[in-house]
């Protein structure tokens, strides 16, 4: 096992709204070593993007992290100043987001921008900062990087956006990579070729990355260990064929019986009925026992812990305590989701 | 499946002008649909993916002449309605609905839902007072909603919700054929199967056709009876669905079908990937000849001078490329 480099325990972030306290994550607890690449997966609302807004510091009003801690190489992240953690976000860690063109000033040319973004952090002169930009640009696949780099935001297409978002952001090699959505607003073909880059990056620059989707089919290719975040709470944790091949948590398998598989047959999906929990009053028990079909009382009543096994794989459900009753209907889906 | 025709495009062709230049002199021309014919036949779904800006919610639009065809015919059971008047077309509004993808955008917020759906019925004279009350009271059953939820507006329900409303504001007129377009891709995976299961239900209760538009091209396959793939205004190739997602003849639709994303890790280890290189070219200044060409792996000089056609290679599956 590598070493951690950057550790999140018992992580809660609130939004104190006009209506009340919003818990959007309550107790998020996980680690990521060097040169992994995790995946965090959920739907809207379940935290996953607040988790990642937590972790760089990002949170607007009225948005706070309440309690917990986030360790970068064991120091606390949520004691820095404000100017120590401007050090952090770029040159140790970096993040990419959704909508690329949003994320980019459209008054200031690409090259402006990734320059800005290299004297900032790194004692280098202008010249040597726009050479490294371009090194940047074309390593990310963008031709012919010297003109490029005079383009603004909106003379690039929404693919190649998102390449220059992610030269910006490798552009003071950071040791993580936080990626927010990165391929939501592309199309499958250029997805394609985002998530390829990614990879490639992760594998040859060493670098840790968090990938943040709501597509599990992203996921699969691109993750070597995957959460499943469900109403501000880590449902499961494992490696990718965990997940995919032995899930536990009945919200994991409802996800990959919910998604149509690629069978000549015409199969019916098999949906989770019902709607996520409403996060200004969370639920008392376990957040997704409303739409569970195995859950019992205790999962009204109490919040399940973590069920660990020897390799890792953890699960918050009450289905795998040892008091828990043989269920003939979960046991067999267990691990046959996608037989 | 192969039953009569409901809705049939021939050559059709939609431009939308762009002026530019001094005193807009010059006009240039977004071809959004170029020479497309397909057909829908009666109960079937016929799926339409391609990536975004590729033509295909114009083609569902120009098709129940939201917008005017710039040329071709659209034959609704067997009647051309490209050209008829105002007047004329609306008994075939009352046959032919929409789906949009977007339920925030789609629903007037300030409209109770009563309101939404109870619209259609006085638009085309149908109902009135109790009589439309009770049509509403059951088409929000039909959908999965509770009575109670007519007198309350739009922004008190969720995603999937709205696109239930949108969908009950479709079928308040008793409709044959519906566009469905993008219906799921603003929903979230678990809602997502919900609608879709309730739409092939919807499809078996009424005799329903469908014309769904997604790039979502695992739901397609799904839900899909014919699938048609769209590059840059054109139809490349359409085939029963079975038949394009194992034996993809076109090379755009290999590599669309290469690049979704599997949730299944084996699998994805498994396949080949032909990743495109490259952008979408505009629209506005398409390559000559196959507007694939430019990202295509066996482009050839062919390819640049002239337009491939539309051929079939097998019964029911048509490709247009050289190499077929």
């Amino acid at each position: 096992m590598s070493r951690k480099i950057l550790e999140v325990d018992q992580l809660r972030t609130s939004f104190f709204t006009h209506l009340g306290e919003v818990q959007a994550i309550r107790g998020v607890s996980f680690c990521l070593n060097e040169g992994e690449s995790i995946g965090i997966v959920g739907e809207s609302g379940s935290g996953k993007s607040v988790t990642s807004l937590s972790i760089m510091r990002l949170l607007q009003h009225p948005g706070k992290v309440v309690g917990g801690e986030i360790r970068l190489h064991g120091e606390n992240l949520l004691q820095y100043t404000p100017q120590q953690m401007r050090k952090v976000r770029g040159e140790k860690i970096a993040m990419i987001f959704q909508d690329p063109m949003t994320s980019m000033n459209p008054v200031y040319t690409i090259g402006n921008q990734i320059e800005e973004m290299i004297l900032e952090h790194k004692n280098l002169t202008k010249q040597e900062a726009r050479e490294r930009a371009v090194e940047m640009l074309g390593m990310v696949g963008i031709p012919s990087p010297e003109q490029r780099l005079k383009n603004y935001p909106h003379e690039f297409s929404g693919g190649m956006r998102q390449r220059a978002m992610i030269a910006m952001a490798l552009s003071c090699s950071p040791q993580i990579l936080i990626a927010d959505e990165p391929t939501t607003a592309l199309d499958v073909t250029i997805q394609a070729q985002i998530l390829r880059l990614i990879k490639k990056l992760n594998e040859e620059m060493n670098m840790s990355t968090i990938l943040i989707t709501h597509d599990l089919g992203v996921v699969a290719d691109v993750c070597q260990r995957i959460l499943v975040m469900y109403g501000g709470l880590i449902m499961e944790e494992g490696t990718r064929s965990q997940i995919f091949y032995h899930p536990r948590h009945p919200y994991t398998m409802g996800l990959l019986k919910s998604i149509p598989k690629a069978s000549d047959q015409k199969q019916r999906l098999i949906p989770i009925l019902g709607t996520p929990p409403d996060l200004l009053h969370p639920p008392a028990g376990c957040p997704f026992c409303s739409r569970c079909s195995f859950a019992m009382n205790i999962c009204r009543e109490k919040q399940p812990p973590y069920f660990k096994d020897a390799d890792g794989h953890r699960v918050m459900c009450w289905l795998l305590s040892e008091e828990a009753p043989y269920v003939e209907a979960y046991e067999k889906q267990k691990g046959g989701v996608r037989a | 499946m192969s039953g009569q025709r409901l809705i049939e495009a021939v050559h059709l062709k939609k431009y939308f002008a762009k002026e530019s230049g001094f005193l807009k002199k010059q006009t240039q021309y977004v071809k959004a649909v170029d020479d497309v014919s397909f057909y829908i036949d009666k109960k079937e779904t016929l799926g339409l993916v391609g990536e975004s800006g590729c033509g295909k919610s114009t083609t569902g639009r120009t098709l129940i002449r939201l917008y005017q065809p710039t040329e071709g015919s659209i034959l609704y059971d067997g009647v051309d309605i490209s050209h008829l008047s105002t007047t004329e077309l609306m008994p075939y509004r009352k046959k032919m609905q929409m789906i949009f993808q977007d339920p925030y955008a789609s629903l007037n917020a300030r409209m109770t839902v009563a309101d939404i759906i109870g619209e259609p019925l006085e638009i085309h004279n149908l109902m009135q007072g109790k009589e439309k009350a009770e049509r509403i009271r059951e088409l929000l059953e039909t959908v999965g909603l509770r009575a109670s939820h007519a007198s309350r507006y739009p922004h008190e329900f969720s995603g999937g919700q709205r696109q239930r409303i949108g969908i009950a504001r479709a079928l308040a007129v008793n409709p044959e054929f519906i566009i469905c377009d993008e219906p799921i891709s603003a929903l979230d995976v678990s809602i997502q199967a919900q609608v879709v299961n309730m739409l092939e239900d919807l499809q078996e209760q009424l005799g329903l056709t469908y014309l769904f538009i997604a790039h979502d091209l695992s739901m397609v396959r799904h839900i899909s009876n014919r699938v048609g793939v769209m590059y840059l205004g054109s139809l490349v190739e359409i085939a029963d669905r079975n038949e394009l997602y194992n034996h993809p003849a076109h090379p755009y639709t290999q590599a669309l079908l290469s690049s979704i994303p599997i949730a299944d890790p084996e699998l994805t280890k498994q396949k080949q990937s032909i990743v495109l290189e490259g952008d979408v070219p505009s629209p506005l200044n398409p390559p000559t000849g196959c507007k694939f060409r430019t990202r295509c792996r066996y482009a050839q000089q062919r390819c640049a001078e002239e337009t491939p056609q539309l051929v079939e290679i097998s019964p029911g599956h048509c490709g247009a490329c050289h190499m077929l």
